[in-house]
């Protein structure tokens, strides 16, 4: 049945029937626990992406790597980052693998794609809160586009170190740059850097700032003071 | 002080000082409220984000509220986007509602305080942390979640911006009144268990593509969702969540066990108390009539789905009688979108507040977590994980479609 369900994947396109390859969806379940039938599991669908299935089918593929994918499958899924019809479905998988090689395969691919994949790229590095992207991601808040922007602003506050602050910091003001900068003072002062988160709040505490951002420094104020040093 | 065309209710305030050095104004009755109008001062600025079935039953109430001014509406579809806002033209009795399809429009705008958002659920978590940032306050349908990581990071952007974020469940309150009364009464004693049946998940869509509709936005309408090529039955707003709408895909939402979910699971967690709980632990079981989850909670209720031997809404108790407990009631008038009206003026947390909205939408994706797994699952409510279990914090959320971004 297994086997069966494989072999149809390779031709397996929108409009085909789910049920063919529900076997591999019960395999899934039915190898919880045993390392070895999921590396198996794993190798084969990651090798029916190198062979040309359609976009489907590879969506297919990727969805299943996200539940079952290892450092192993990397290779297979680092591959589709670089294209538009399957970048996004490759981290669908990466960002939950969440290897260094995962991450350091959406940091290779960051140059050689288009500010659209580009701001995917960075997003699933922030969800995976990659501290070695510190750098690239601060390099990328002086984008032009500004989803870019967004995301990069996003992903440092995700990260939320004093070297993601400082780069917030360091850029242009934009609603998602303040709120990386609000996520990375809750950060700061969770480790018990009171100061450092201080330092943000009294930033966005500036008249210039909209109402709301005030409300939020504000009451980032009352939690530093609340905190115990 | 006139009224300026566009004024808010806190461009006001901002202003009464200055316009006290000013020139003479002209004081309109309009700005001082006439009949049922509010002054501008009490007045609401809302647009309306998702204008398909449910979105429109929601502009009908809001439209309903004389402290509401509805100024902008914003849909992916053409005609619905078109047709909204024919209807709160003729509501207001000019032409000046505008029309987006693009949600960051409309929060852009200075002079809008708030926005009700019925989109497909897979937009929810994204237009809702973005108002927020943008100082906009929210009321969101149901179910307010498509992921289990999405619920915190909506409640910490309405913490943090101090906003009045409400999810949309109306029948929490207003369907399981009946049963409520009988828990809150204090005759059955303390819950010990409680049940809801028949409510299924949503799966993957695999329908063909089709000829591309014109009056939709395709790549708006997927947002952050995988692509997929056009199908109208993959993008219908009907309400069938087994097949034929976005309903009952898991691209765009959780299927019936979120759907219906948000409302049944939402009634019997007031019902027994503990909507401000989350639970410990999800026991799976495979019986007479299928898959079924017991969800634990700390102070030891147990919430059954699918339960082979209890009815739907069934409830067992230890009998011991105690004091009865006033039941929380919606605040303002005008059931819960007067309630989100009220406690925008006020500042006070709605009735569905969204951290009570999320520890709802917390049961169902726990319960699909299970279903999904066939297998039990614990969980830590602290950490918003599953402890030690690799493979099922993997289902805590997913990768969304570039640009977009949570």
């Amino acid at each position: 049945m297994l086997d069966q369900a494989l072999k149809a994947l390779k031709t397996f396109d929108w409009g085909a029937d789910p049920q063919l390859v529900a076997a591999i969806d019960q395999a899934i379940v039915d190898t919880h626990g045993d390392v070895a039938a999921r590396a198996v599991l794993e190798a084969k669908l990651a090798t029916l992406l190198g062979e040309g299935v359609s976009r489907d089918a590879a969506d297919y593929i990727c969805r299943k790597l996200r539940v079952i994918g290892t450092s192993a499958a990397v290779p297979a899924l680092s591959k589709l980052l670089v294209s538009a019809e399957t970048s996004h479905m490759a981290r669908f998988a990466l960002d939950r693998i969440a290897t260094p090689e995962a991450a350091a395969a959406l940091r290779k691919a960051l140059p050689v794609v288009d500010d659209t994949l580009k701001a995917g790229l960075v997003s699933s590095l922030g969800t995976m809160r990659d501290n070695a992207s510190v750098e690239s991601l601060a390099e990328l808040l002086s984008s032009d586009d500004a989803m870019v922007v967004r995301a990069a602003a996003k992903a440092l506050g995700a990260i939320g170190t004093s070297a993601a602050a400082k780069a917030l910091t360091d850029s242009k003001s934009c609603p998602m740059v303040t709120d990386g900068l609000l996520a990375c003072a809750e950060g700061l002062l969770t480790e018990g850097k009171k100061a450092d988160a201080k330092a943000v709040y009294a930033k966005l505490a500036d008249a210039s700032q909209p109402e709301h951002v005030r409300l939020a420094a504000a009451r980032g104020r009352l939690m530093c003071a609340a905190a115990t040093s | 002080m006139a009224r300026q065309s566009g004024s808010t209710r806190r461009d006001f305030i901002k202003s009464a000082g200055a316009a006290t050095l000013a020139a003479p104004y002209v004081l309109t009755s309009n700005a001082l409220g006439a009949g049922d109008i509010p002054p501008a001062s009490d007045r609401i600025v809302v647009g309306g984000i998702g204008i398909g079935n449910m979105g429109q039953g929601d502009q009908v109430a809001f439209l309903r509220h004389p402290e509401v001014e509805y100024v902008a509406v914003c849909d992916v579809r053409t005609s619905v986007r078109n047709r909204s806002k024919r209807k709160v033209d003729a509501h207001n009795g000019n032409s000046d509602c505008q029309a987006y399809n693009d949600y960051r429009e409309i929060l852009e705008r200075s002079d809008i305080d708030a926005v009700h958002v019925a989109t497909p659920d897979h937009w929810h978590a994204i237009i809702v942390t973005d108002a927020c940032r943008a100082g906009k306050d929210v009321y969101c349908q149901k179910p307010e979640t498509l992921t289990l990581r999405e619920g915190p990071m909506m409640i910490d952007a309405a913490r943090r911006y101090a906003r009045v974020v409400s999810g949309g469940s109306q029948r929490v309150l207003e369907d399981y009144r009946r049963i409520v009364d009988k828990c809150w009464g204090g005759q059955l004693g303390t819950i010990q268990e409680i049940a809801v049946t028949n409510l299924t998940q949503s799966k993957r869509c695999n329908l063909p593509a089709e000829p591309l509709d014109a009056d939709i936005d395709w790549e708006m309408w997927l947002g952050p969702a995988p692509w997929a090529p056009y199908n109208a039955a993959r993008c219908s707003g009907n309400y069938s969540t087994e097949g034929g709408s976005w309903r009952s895909y898991n691209d765009y939402s959780g299927g019936a066990l979120t759907d219906w979910g948000a409302h049944h699971f939402g009634g019997a967690l007031f019902a027994a108390d503990v909507r401000e709980l989350q639970p410990t632990e999800v026991i799976y079981g495979v019986g007479a009539n299928g898959p079924h989850v017991t969800l634990r909670f700390s102070n030891g209720l147990l919430f059954h789905h699918n339960h082979p031997e209890m009815a739907h809404l069934q409830v067992k108790s230890d009998g011991n009688k105690k004091p009865a407990k006033a039941v929380p009631a919606y605040q303002g008038h005008g059931g819960i979108y007067g309630d989100f009206i009220e406690c925008v003026k006020t500042r006070e947390r709605p009735f569905r507040d969204i951290e009570l909205a999320v520890n709802t939408m917390v049961v169902c994706h726990l319960s699909a977590a299970a279903y999904t797994l066939q297998r039990s699952l614990k969980w830590d409510e602290a950490a918003q994980e599953f402890p030690g279990d690799a493979e099922a914090n993997r289902l805590l959320d997913r990768a969304r479609r570039e640009p977009w971004v949570l």
